[in-house]
């Protein structure tokens, strides 16, 4: 039986899913925070933000790198 | 019939094709991120960019299951026929009636139960059948369902606001993730692309190889490779709208949150399974990443009748579409009348099958009550509400006027018949 795979396949789903998730969440709530009227720092927040975005767009395409036999040659 | 088995075989692409769509798209419809019909186009762009992106998937996929080689049966081009037959057929029907079912199980199935008609019963590799289709057919929903719950409380929890002193809610503001959908389903897309379309690519580089055109162990042609995608991007393209609307707002109403969520973990679930050898139905993760994005949200509710329902299809695919392959398997034994009777009855029956379902026709414009739709409708309603509240409280003043006014006439001639009356007693 391959239980190891099956072992490895939810691991990396459960890793990859919820990275993703919390670097947009992430960025999601900094967004929202920074479209507060009362915020000291609403710039910083905002970059924040992006930043989050960013990372998480970046741990997809490095997925994807993973995956596609083309660049792993 | 090597030429009738790829036709078939691009058609069973085709059908596999709109049979996903909702995998993909279903949520992003549902919650108003995407429009509809860009979001079938989009997905069939990234199916057609999936196809080509990886061929590793075509080499294992269907392969083990019915014993071939050296030491145990040659496939031949019939059974196959007979296999693809079955899958179309049970393909079409799970469409009609709008339940999301495995494309790949109904080809597992078909290949199966041509196999033993065929050939017998020692043709099927009863542990490979175990470790490819029953094992994962049971994890696949499990785990896509686990992280897409644990996904949805996480989102949940991290972009829920509450004023710190008075502890009671601000507006959560979480729009972002309709935007996040678009990408995220996008990436569902394409993933159903590297492992769907790969199916249907190494169904018919076996036939090649089992026809003798093509050397025995080589990956599929580069104009097999295109052929399948153009196949699964134009069945996507053309959209299974029934299955939509099941996934789409019949298992659970989805918020974008939870859409997002949902499509993350079957995107990490497809691509891991299928590249780390343990290859899990897209159907199959897809449902269970719904369903388990329903559970985490507080106050959604999951149909779970709907539920029993799809589980029950599931249940049905392998032997369903086995029983369709087995039958076409003993007509096409009997030689070429039998075949073309095979190739007429199916075509009939898929003919009946489209017809039948313009019946009662799901287009885009009806699958999934688009959020924004939604507010429009109810906003319309709330101010029909309004005009209706305020022309019923018009007629009930002026019916009240007119009672008032009816009462007062009416009290007027009481009484002067009552002065008359009073008048009369005098006398």
């Amino acid at each position: 039986m391959k239980w190891l795979e099956l072992l490895t396949v939810a691991g990396t789903t459960l890793v990859s899913a919820v990275t993703v998730v919390v670097l947009y969440s992430l960025g999601v709530r900094l967004t929202a925070i920074a479209g507060d009227a009362e915020q000291a720092s609403p710039r910083a927040k905002r970059y924040f933000a992006y930043t989050c975005f960013g990372l998480c767009g970046v741990a997809v395409l490095f997925g994807l790198y993973l995956i596609i036999p083309y660049f792993s040659k | 019939m090597v030429a009738l088995v790829i036709a078939l075989a691009l058609f069973f692409d085709f059908t596999n094709g709109f049979h996903d769509t909702a995998n993909a798209m279903a949520t992003p419809i549902a919650t108003g991120a995407i429009k509809p019909k860009t979001a079938v186009t989009l997905a069939a762009i990234l199916n057609l960019v999936g196809a080509f992106l990886s061929t590793e998937v075509a080499k294992t996929v269907s392969g083990g299951i019915i014993r071939e080689g050296s030491d145990g049966v040659q496939i031949t081009p019939d059974i196959i026929f007979a296999g693809l037959m079955g899958a179309i057929l049970w393909n079409m029907i799970t469409w009609l009636k709008g339940l999301p079912s495995s494309s790949s199980h109904a080809l597992f199935g078909g290949l199966i139960g041509a196999a033993i008609a065929g050939i017998g019963f020692n043709s099927v590799n009863l542990e490979t059948l175990l470790q490819k289709v029953i094992l994962p057919a049971i994890f696949a929903p499990l785990i896509a369902g686990l992280v897409a719950y644990l996904c949805t409380r996480l989102a949940y929890a991290l972009t829920s606001r509450h004023d710190p002193e008075t502890g009671s809610k601000l507006t959560q503001k979480r729009g972002g993730f309709r935007t996040g959908q678009i990408f995220t389903s996008s990436l569902v897309a394409l993933a159903h692309g590297t492992n769907d379309a790969q199916k249907t690519m190494g169904i018919i580089t076996l036939v090649l190889i089992s026809a003798g055109t093509q050397a025995p162990g080589s990956g599929p042609q580069f104009w097999v490779i295109t052929a399948c995608a153009v196949a699964i991007a134009v069945g996507t393209y053309v959209g299974g709208w029934r299955i939509i609307r099941t996934m789409g707002s019949g298992l659970t109403e989805v918020k974008p949150a939870q859409g997002f969520a949902a499509e993350t973990s079957t995107a990490s679930a497809i691509l891991a399974s299928s590249h780390l050898g343990f290859a899990l139905s897209t159907t199959q993760v897809a449902s269970g990443s719904v369903i388990g994005s329903g559970m985490g949200r507080k106050g959604t509710t999951v149909r779970w009748n709907m539920v029993g329902k799809i589980a029950l299809g599931w249940l049905f695919t392998l032997p369903a579409a086995g029983i369709v392959g087995a039958l076409t398997a003993l007509l096409v034994k009997t030689g070429v009348v039998g075949v073309v009777i095979a190739a007429v009855a199916g075509t009939t029956a898929v003919l009946f099958m489209f017809f039948y379902s313009r019946k009662s026709s799901v287009g885009h414009h009806n699958a999934v009550e688009v959020e924004e739709a939604g507010h429009a409708v109810r906003f319309a309603k709330k101010k029909a509400l309004a005009r209706a509240r305020a022309r019923a409280n018009q007629q009930k003043d002026a019916a009240r006027a007119n009672q008032q006014k009816d009462a007062a006439t009416a009290d007027q001639p009481n009484d002067a018949a009552q002065a008359n009356q009073q008048k009369d007693a005098q006398l």
